[in-house]
């Protein structure tokens, strides 16, 4: 069954100050109700201040990244949506018009992209509301009904998340985002799902949603158009009680139309981040490295971002295959994210010039890399402190000998043809060598020296018989 | 009292009057004849001790502002720190600001002593004073008569010489309309000149706040301590200040003052006798009289009052029950209900189109109208209301009340200046000149009716 998803996501902006007031955006830390003033709190007669600069070049900066066309030298109105609910103090919540248009994620067409305002929290057991939140401003992105199927929307989703932690212009705490979906099954009505704050939570939702629909479709039912909630504890939507059917929109009189021209887009556009979609095509091209690859580098920003630093002074292939397989391990291992990795890409740089150059072994590498996550330092001192670094001819050779004599049954086996013996003595060998040798190259003149040995002593006992 | 602002300031300053005995002889007045003119919602219990700090201050010989222990009076639709701001409004009625407007600030940054909230049409819905929740003002110059409004209880503490000055708010005429009726100078400012914050809106877009006094130099002295550029306000315009009250004397030779048939056409002949004498005592005085065109003015009207529901509406959204009082609908009068339930209907998303956007194409109009004919003239001069104020307690319909503010109405639609002055009486009734201005025309505006008013 055909199925039509579209989605508004909002998230709140990464500002110091509210929309329309001084006041702090924090509402997680500071005691209910005291990042608050007359204008946030819609006292009688405040006016608002016009509108912050910073939250405005955000949703422009977020626009361009969605490949939107940025609506120029038009007036942008700051309208009133008028809904009654204890959350909202004046009664209206500030919304633009479009500030972004026609863009592209993934596919998705993104229909719009525009500035909201936070309404308070309201606890409807405790019967409070705490309005340090009342103000915040936020992003809302509308995609158009692009999405065939839950997955796809999963997918959208991420690809959306990225973008905005790539951004750096939306708060990074977990639990910001609201993802209100629009559902409509061929042959059904469109149903908003409102309450969704995860991923995984609109990919349930929709999930249950066709699920639902389906039923009532083929048992011939109508689908009411309506507005539902999704619970997250049951994972289920249930209908919402909505009486708002018109939001009264009129333009806030109270303050002036934004207009933004070419010059600050362009100055925006110069300093953005580069959208991670675009990024990984254009490391694909750059660096000659696979898309399963670049996708791996691109998933953090901070993580692309020491790949090319370290790409610049290193082999790029090389540092690839270390980002996507040993950096990666050692940060999933370790439940870091690249934002916090402390190390300089100089460091990163000579650990892997060292490999590349064969003084140490890739797994003594991984060792080193492990230590400079841990206690960033330059990669020589590192593997002092480690004692590693790579063994002379003659120290291997000196303990491959020893490994022989001190294990002759292993020996005896091997030559009998028991190939796995030769792994044995390999572990003892770096056991030995406290991990300092590379396997290759122990393996290598291991069986060297044991054939070599073998030969020998049959052209030895040759001699004596001859 | 008695006397015109100029010399009050100058008693003040050389210590022949003090501000203490300013406020006591104030607040004296207001209890001998407030019961019956109910020009005051509350009064400042804390004003004569403010008046003793200026007092200090004075004797002390230390710098004061303009309006140094002068009395001043709030509509209840300003914030004023400490004072109900009611609104004439029982949904208000124990709200007590916790801040104060930018425009107190001012006020109080220049020496003036607020002595208390005056009376005012509730949220300032009515041109006649009689919307009041605490009950009409009446008129003091002409008792028994309506003293117009909304800014009801200002202009009539005017008229009555309850304080020196007055501050008011005019949306659609509510500082004209009274200042006309009672006989008193009072200026709608240019839209944005005077900040907003602290005033509790009837309809934001169209909202000034401005002096009511008794002469033009004390209009003129608030004015120039109100007016400019608040940088933390959206709509608040950043222009240059200027001292009015130093060049109210240069006269008005050579200014090109307009008139237009339509003021006759909407206004009864007994008001448009006394403006058209008016009218030929600025041209004896060297004004050049010139007639302009203002083919659309009777549109604004209902353009007006389209627009202000729709704000109206929105700007009592805040009024739920949740926060202050009780909830707006429950408790309002006839006049603030019908606004509210018109804005509702008006901002209907499938009504949008054909009401509200067609009032603002009308605004728009009248802005071109008007600044076309101000390019041809200084200032445009007519009646400030089409007829005399009716009697309180007359039973009017809706679209009779309305009518009042035909002429005031069109200025708040284009968003430029205009005063009132007394031009004469007509049956013991005072009828004032209205003088309209362009953007940031205040100067000329107020030159022109101190001319008028120097003439009487």
């Amino acid at each position: 069954m055909r199925m039509k998803i579209g989605l508004e996501v909002h998230e709140q902006l990464a500002t110091k100050r509210k929309l329309c007031c001084d006041c702090p955006t924090d509402y997680r830390e500071d005691p209910p109700n005291t990042n608050v003033c007359p204008i946030c709190t819609a006292m009688p007669g405040a006016k608002p201040m016009p509108p912050n600069v910073k939250a405005v070049d955000a949703v422009i900066e977020l626009a361009l990244m969605l490949g939107c066309e940025v609506v120029l030298d038009q007036p942008i109105y700051v309208q009133r949506k008028h809904y009654d609910y204890p959350d909202l103090p004046a009664g209206y919540q500030h919304s633009s018009t479009p500030i972004g248009i026609n863009g592209e994620l993934v596919g998705v067409r993104i229909r719009e992209v525009h500035l909201e305002e936070d309404p308070g929290a309201y606890d409807p057991v405790a019967g409070t509301v705490d309005f340090n939140r009342c103000g915040v401003p936020l992003v809302e992105i509308v995609t158009e009904p692009d999405m065939h199927s839950p997955e796809e929307a999963r997918r959208f989703l991420r690809q959306l998340m990225r973008v905005l932690d790539y951004s750096g212009k939306v708060r990074p705490e977990p639990g910001t985002l609201r993802a209100d979906t629009n559902i409509s099954l061929e042959g059904g009505t469109r149903v908003e799902i409102k309450n969704i704050n995860s991923t995984k939570g609109a990919y349930r939702a929709v999930k249950f949603e066709v699920m639902r629909q389906r039923a009532l479709i083929e048992r011939g039912a109508v689908i009411p158009y309506e507005t539902r909630a999704y619970l997250e504890s049951q994972m289920i939507t249930v209908p919402m009680r909505m009486k708002v059917v018109d939001f009264h929109v009129i333009p806030d009189p109270d303050i002036f139309p934004i207009v933004i021209d070419r010059a600050r887009v362009e100055t925006i556009r110069k300093r953005m981040v580069e959208a991670p979609h675009q990024r990984e095509q254009r490391l694909v091209k750059q660096y000659q490295i696979s898309q399963a690859v670049a996708g791996v580098i691109v998933s953090e920003r901070e993580l692309a971002d020491l790949f090319e630093a370290v790409a610049k002074e290193v082999d790029p292939k090389l540092v690839a295959t270390w980002f996507q397989t040993n950096l990666k391990k050692v940060l999933n291992y370790m439940k870091l994210r690249a934002t916090e990795v402390k190390f300089t890409h100089k460091q990163l740089a000579g650990l892997l010039r060292m490999v590349k150059a064969k003084r140490i072994t890739p797994e003594q590498g991984e060792l080193v890399l492990r230590k400079l996550v841990e206690q960033p330092a330059e990669p020589e001192e590192l593997l002092r402190k480690l004692g590693l670094g790579r063994l002379g001819r003659a120290e291997l050779s000196a303990a491959i000998a020893r490994t022989i004599e001190e294990n002759p049954k292993a020996v005896k086996d091997y030559r009998a043809g028991r190939k796995e013996a030769l792994n044995f003595l390999a572990g003892k060998v770096m056991k030995l060598t406290r991990g300092r040798a590379d396997p290759r190259e122990i393996l290598k003149f291991l069986s060297a020296k044991l054939k070599g040995k073998k030969k020998r002593r049959v052209s030895r006992r040759t001699k004596r018989s001859k | 009292m008695g006397r015109g602002t100029i010399e009050k300031l100058g008693a003040i300053q050389q210590g022949e009057l003090s501000a203490t005995e300013n406020v006591q002889q104030a607040l004296d007045r207001i209890k001998k004849l407030d019961k019956k003119i109910k020009a005051f919602i509350e009064l400042n219990p804390n004003a004569l001790a403010e008046a003793e700090a200026v007092d200090c201050k004075l004797k002390r010989g230390e710098h004061m502002g303009k309006l140094a222990g002068l009395t001043i009076g709030i509509k209840s639709n300003i914030n004023v720190k400490g004072l109900r701001a009611t609104c004439a409004s029982r949904t208000l009625e124990n709200y007590v600001s916790p801040y104060d407007a930018e425009v107190i600030r001012r006020v109080r940054d220049a020496g003036g002593i607020i002595v208390g909230m005056n009376n005012m049409d509730e949220f300032a819905c009515g041109s006649s004073g009689e919307t009041s929740s605490f009950g009409p003002t009446d008129n003091p110059v002409a008792p028994g008569h309506i003293p117009g409004g909304s800014s009801s209880g200002s202009a009539a503490a005017i008229a009555a010489g309850m304080c020196d000055i007055c501050l008011g708010t005019d949306t659609g005429g509510a500082i004209r309309n009274p200042a006309s009726h009672c006989g008193v100078v009072g200026i709608r400012p240019t839209q944005g000149l005077v900040p907003a914050h602290g005033l509790i809106e009837l309809a934001v877009s169209f909202d000034q706040i401005g002096p009511l006094a008794p002469d033009v130099y004390g209009a003129a002295l608030m004015l120039e301590t109100i007016a400019g550029h608040n940088p933390k306000e959206c709509t608040s315009l950043d222009s240059p200040s200027v001292n009015y009250s130093d060049k109210l004397g240069i006269g008005i030779e050579n200014i090109r003052v307009g008139t237009s048939s339509k003021f006759s056409e909407l206004t009864d002949s007994a008001v448009m006798g006394v403006i058209d004498g008016a009218v030929e005592k600025l041209h004896d005085l060297g004004a050049e009289v010139v007639e302009v065109e203002l083919p659309n003015l009777e549109k604004s009207l209902s353009a007006y009052y389209v627009i202000m529901f729709a704000e109206f509406f929105s700007a009592t959204r805040k009024f739920d029950g949740r926060k202050y009082g009780r909830r707006i609908e429950e408790v309002c009068g006839d006049e603030v209900l019908r606004r509210i339930t018109c804005g509702d209907y008006i901002s209907r998303k499938d009504q949008h189109d054909r009401h509200y956007k067609r009032a603002l194409q009308v605004r728009t109009l009248m802005r071109r109208e008007f600044g076309e004919a101000l390019n041809k003239v200084d200032v445009i001069v007519g009646p400030t209301v089409p007829k005399l104020p009716h009697q309180l307690g007359t039973k009017l319909s809706p679209a009779e009340m309305y009518a009042y503010d035909y002429l005031t109405s069109p200025i708040n639609l284009a968003g430029i200046c205009a005063g009132t002055v007394k031009a004469g009486e007509a049956s013991g009734i005072p009828v004032g000149l209205q003088v309209q201005g362009k953007v940031l025309g205040e100067e000329t505006v107020l030159r022109v009716m101190r001319a008028l008013e120097a003439v009487k």
